[in-house]
């Protein structure tokens, strides 16, 4: 619709909803998917601004009994920061949720840190979607957690729904989720 | 009639809250509803409305649930390469003597209040390369970056820079104060590629906080932060205002 139309209905209020829903995902690093990729273009030996890392790893629900999909994306190498003893990237990925849809994401990541990154949109059920979603980093490099904090869109659907498992070091994917099995995956993810 | 509505108005004005003319730019995710709405009298007709208007209600007490201000907020900052933090890397990935398509360039540079009083932190992000454009002595980028503000979060943004002219990017999301916010906001280059002004123009978010809305120093390329926000001292930055 453009302005004009609007124009023609001036006694027409709109509430927007801004319900939040939370959203709960595991990001495990297998090591089987060539992820990630130190492009180190600075060419120092030490991790320098001029460093790319494209990536892409398995996401699963935050209860880890279901297999959702897949990350993908670049972090930007930007610095290290001496006194937190950790490098700062610019992360610009998505999470792919199969016949769900996608969301999108932006913002810092500070290698076992916590920080929250902005959700710049998604498709899907997702289409709309505005937001935060704070990345739990100390397991890293090879397992992260995420809780989404999504406004602007329809219930999510309760197959992507859970009582997350809180995030220790040792936590893993259920073994049929591991595998794959029928009943431990979402429809048509992503792998 | 009119007498008892505008009365009407101003009941419900002290109760509801109605931010100012909103612009024609409303998503798809507002509802529509009817005038029989429990917060508004039946009879209530807004005659003078030629935009739409949002508001919240005062039942919904979790401020993580009020709906999405549609109130336009402006900060303006200045974004200053000092050289000191190996910024920007051109990475010459098109191996061809012109920047072409394939030269990345990520960079990282302070971001100073538009008072040039205080220090708030840094950009950080990728540039693409997209093309040279010879005729404006000058490159299109696409840009990803966002800015950071200490404590108080991050805004995120997307869109094109071109080294010859003001563009304005589209403002993707953020996070702490500034979580749900969208808009846009207008880069100014003033020394390329050194000093840059820009001028938010934010929606969805509560009102930022009067440190950052400082009357800004009007942009010219001889502008300069001063000694003590360059030297980051106590007073002259944000709280832990991003390295």
């Amino acid at each position: 619709p453009n302005s004009s139309s609007y124009n023609k209905n001036p006694t027409v209020f709109y509430l927007v909803s801004a319900k939040v829903q939370e959203l709960h995902v595991y990001e495990f690093n297998d090591r089987d998917r060539g992820s990630p990729a130190y492009l180190r273009l600075s060419q120092k030996s030490v991790n320098s601004i001029g460093d790319l890392v494209p990536f892409s790893n398995k996401i699963y629900r935050g209860d880890l009994q279901k297999r959702l999909g897949i990350n993908a994306g670049l972090c930007v190498f930007i610095q290290n920061i001496p006194n937190l003893n950790c490098d700062r990237y610019e992360a610009m990925y998505s999470f792919y949720f199969g016949d769900y849809g996608h969301i999108s994401v932006q913002g810092p990541y500070l290698t076992s840190r916590d920080t929250y990154l902005a959700v710049t949109g998604g498709s899907g059920v997702f289409e709309g979607a505005y937001g935060q979603v704070k990345l739990h980093g100390n397991l890293f490099p090879f397992k992260l957690f995420y809780t989404f904090h999504l406004k602007g869109i329809q219930d999510l659907p309760q197959d992507l729904l859970c009582t997350p498992v809180a995030p220790w070091p040792t936590v893993e994917p259920s073994a049929a989720a591991k595998a794959c099995e029928p009943g431990a995956t979402i429809p048509n993810f992503i792998d | 009639m009119a007498a008892s509505t505008s009365a009407a108005l101003r009941a419900i004005s002290s109760s509801v809250k109605l931010p100012p003319t909103t612009t024609a730019s409303l998503s798809q995710k507002l509802s529509p509803f009817k005038l029989s709405n429990p917060f508004l009298p039946q009879n209530l007709k807004l005659t003078s409305s030629t935009t739409r208007r949002s508001f919240t209600c005062k039942s919904q007490s979790n401020p993580s649930d009020s709906p999405r201000s549609t109130k336009v907020q402006e900060l303006s900052v200045y974004e200053m390469n000092e050289r000191d933090r190996g910024s920007p890397a051109y990475l010459r990935l098109s191996q061809k003597s012109v920047n072409s398509l394939g030269d990345l360039v990520p960079f990282s540079n302070k971001v100073y209040s538009g008072d040039l009083q205080k220090r708030l932190g840094i950009t950080a992000g990728l540039c693409i390369l997209i093309q040279n454009v010879p005729e404006k002595k000058g490159d299109r980028y696409e840009a990803i970056y966002s800015f950071y503000f200490g404590d108080y979060g991050h805004i995120a943004v997307q869109g094109q820079y071109l080294t010859y002219e003001d563009t304005y990017l589209a403002v993707t999301g953020g996070s702490g104060i500034f979580e749900g916010v969208y808009g846009q906001v207008k880069l100014q280059q003033l020394i390329f590629p050194f000093k840059l002004f820009y001028t938010f123009y934010l929606k969805g978010i509560p009102d930022l906080p009067v440190e950052l809305l400082g009357t800004p120093v009007a942009p010219s390329p001889a502008v300069e932060p001063t000694a003590a926000a360059k030297a980051c001292e106590p007073g002259a930055t944000i709280v832990n205002f991003t390295k």
